[in-house]
């Protein structure tokens, strides 16, 4: 009987590792055609990167118009009327890769914020960061500020992209 | 407040006549039982550590490992998911959860508890070194510089405390080193192992990307904590606790029965209700104030009546010292019945019994409790003076009820020769054949001193009796 304890633990033990493996291969080759695209080639520039913003800004036109009212008053990070226009924020290194967002203010709040470059370390950083930036961003837009909470498990991106906002945020006038 | 002592004739029930003598069949079918359930706990163990290893794997596959750094901080995080999950399973272990005790026992839980604790930090220790060095060599310095970055990040500083407490419950609890601490301070620094777990878990959620939000890994782990801190609070606080006011047991009598010995006679409510069997012990704490801050594992020896309930101990440390002037009518709060040294463990219709000094208490009840044939349970009493034949009488007369052979043998052990026997016994060429013709195949109860015990248990052994028929209790205070 103490064999089979062994065997059985031999076998249940093997049988999860290889859930877990399975699991696991299945994850990157789903998501790995479509998630490698965004991260492709990094733009330093601030006219460009609007092809990058496909995976991570599903709703561009709907977001900005619900805050545009109430944001002004309540953040007061952009109280005090940045001029409008495209900002880019420093690139901010992490050891999973640079992360650079690309912020819009127009009339005064901050209307879109672009990821220009995302962790790319590995598959798993990518993984990671394109689940965490749209929840960035629309956090964002919501709060007008970079007093958003951390995403949990993306807690380098949640830095680098906020450190990268604020760049953009300084740039622009807000104080 | 008043004692609510039902006055109900405490009569003792013929317990002889009571159960029906199980079968050798039910006694196979019942080990049986429980060597599957046994076998199926360790392979739970060791499945959990592979599922936690399973975790990382699930959570982005093997494509993690393609760098030397990447490499590195993969292994750190497999040992760090592993590490966490032995500790969880060591406080499952610790939880006197009742399955886990009738099925292995209170001794054999908590030395697979200890087993796990070296196991654990070191796991847990590499898993901080690696990630170190892992994170380190991404960005290009050293470790050691790398704390600090680490730090800055957020739950870092508790997940940084959480190790260092863990070292230090581990520290103190190595034998050579917990001989130092009284009890007290040792529990003290042990309770800290809570506190441990529970800075551990935020850095695990927030930092680490294989729990990340809405994944089926980070639904696991939670439960896994749940289970685990759920079955503490369950079985070490909440059932004591309530079983304890409900019970309402106080000091009833304290009586010397011997140089050192004494009994202490307890009163409560629906004493049967504890559903204790002969030979099982209960954690107890005599809420009087020298006594409250000091609990101890003492085992009954005497079968509960529904109202009454007695315990014997001998003084040997302070606190059991101190035991013996409790006052009448002292408050006791309970935690138990634990243990397997009772009928639950018995795989064989026959029984061969072996206690000396103070280790017969736990006979006595269990002889009493114990249900056999008559002429097919023997019992060898051991003193080295007769001044230690404590309730040798009550046993004497119990088996004589219950058709028992009982032998007694008083004396010092030889000198020179290892020998569990007294001087007079071993010479005139006494052993465990003689004195046991059926011992391999009868459930052998073994109860005493270490030392001495561990000379029986290997006499025991030597008989080419199957492991799992002897019970052994070492049994020092």
């Amino acid at each position: 009987m103490r064999t089979r304890a062994i065997l059985g633990s031999i076998l249940a033990s093997a049988s999860v590792l290889i859930v877990g493996y399975q699991a696991g291969t299945a994850v990157t080759t789903a998501n790995g055609s479509s998630l490698t695209l965004p991260v492709g080639e990094v733009t330093n520039g601030s006219t460009s990167g609007s092809t990058s913003s496909g995976a991570t800004t599903p709703e561009t036109s709907t977001a900005p118009t619900t805050s545009t009212n109430t944001g002004t008053e309540t953040s007061g990070t952009v109280a005090s009327g940045p001029a409008d226009g495209t900002y880019t924020g420093s690139s901010i290194n992490t050891r999973f890769g640079a992360v650079q967002v690309q912020l819009t203010i127009a009339g005064g709040s901050i209307s879109e914020v672009t990821a220009l470059h995302l962790t790319d370390e590995d598959g798993r950083s990518i993984q990671i960061s394109n689940r965490a930036a749209p929840v960035l961003r629309s956090e964002i837009i919501a709060s007008q500020s970079t007093a958003v909470s951390n995403v949990s498990g993306a807690t380098y991106t949640t830095q680098a992209y906020l450190a990268s906002v604020q760049s953009a945020l300084d740039q622009a006038g807000a104080s | 407040m008043s004692t609510q002592v039902r006055p109900r004739a405490a009569t003792a029930r013929p317990r002889t006549a009571r159960a029906a003598v199980a079968t050798a069949y039910e006694y196979r079918r019942n080990f049986a039982r429980r060597a599957r359930l046994s076998d199926l706990l360790v392979t739970a163990l060791w499945a959990s550590g592979a599922a936690a290893a399973a975790l990382f794997l699930a959570s982005g596959g093997v494509d993690q490992f393609s760098s030397v750094a990447e490499t590195v901080t993969s292994i750190g995080i497999v040992a760090g998911l592993i590490g966490t999950d032995f500790i969880l399973v060591m406080l499952v272990l610790a939880a006197r959860i009742p399955l886990i005790d009738r099925t292995i026992g209170h001794d054999r839980a908590i030395a697979v508890h200890r087993s796990l604790g070296k196991p654990a930090l070191y796991l847990l220790l590499a898993h901080g070194a690696l990630l170190l060095t892992g994170y380190g060599l991404s960005s290009g310095i050293n470790p050691i510089a790398e704390i600090g970055p680490m730090l800055s990040l957020p739950d870092m500083p508790l997940a940084f405390i959480a190790l260092g407490l863990l070292i230090a419950v581990v520290v103190t609890s190595v034998v050579a080193v917990r001989r130092r601490f009284s009890y007290e301070g040792w529990h003290l620094v042990h309770l800290l192992s809570y506190v441990s777990v529970a800075f551990a878990l935020p850095h695990q959620l927030s930092v680490g990307g294989v729990l990340a939000d809405g994944t089926l890994q980070r639904v696991y782990w939670i439960a896994l904590y749940v289970v685990a801190l759920g079955s503490i609070v369950t079985f070490r606080f909440v059932e004591p606790l309530v079983s304890s006011l409900r019970h309402r047991m106080r000091v009833a009598a304290v009586t010397t029965i011997a140089p050192g010995v004494t009994t202490i006679h307890l009163a409560g409510n629906d004493l049967r209700g504890l559903e204790a069997s002969g030979g099982q012990f209960f954690i107890w704490r005599f809420w009087a104030p020298r006594t409250w801050w000091h609990s101890h594992p003492i085992s009954l020896s005497a079968m509960p009546t529904n109202s009454s309930a007695r315990i014997t101990i001998r003084d040997l440390g302070t606190g059991s010292a101190q035991l013996s002037a409790v006052p009448v009518g002292t408050r006791v709060s309970i935690e138990g019945p634990y243990g397997l040294f009772s009928s639950t463990a018995r795989t064989s219709p026959k029984l061969t019994i072996i206690a000396a000094g103070i280790g017969v208490t736990p006979v006595r009840a269990l002889l009493e409790h114990a249900s056999f044939a008559p002429g097919e349970a023997t019992i060898l009493l051991r003193a080295s003076t007769p001044d230690e034949a404590y309730h040798w009488d009550e046993i004497k007369a119990i088996a004589a009820a219950k058709g028992a052979t009982c032998y007694t043998m008083i004396g010092h052990r030889p000198r020179g020769i290892e020998s569990w026997m007294s001087h007079a016994d071993a010479a005139r060429g006494v052993s465990l054949s003689t004195a046991f013709p059926d011992i391999t195949d009868s459930d052998v109860y073994l109860c005493g001193p270490t030392a001495w015990l561990d000379l029986v248990e290997a006499d025991v052994r030597a008989t080419g009796i199957r492991p799992h028929q002897i019970h052994a209790e070492r049994f020092d205070w």
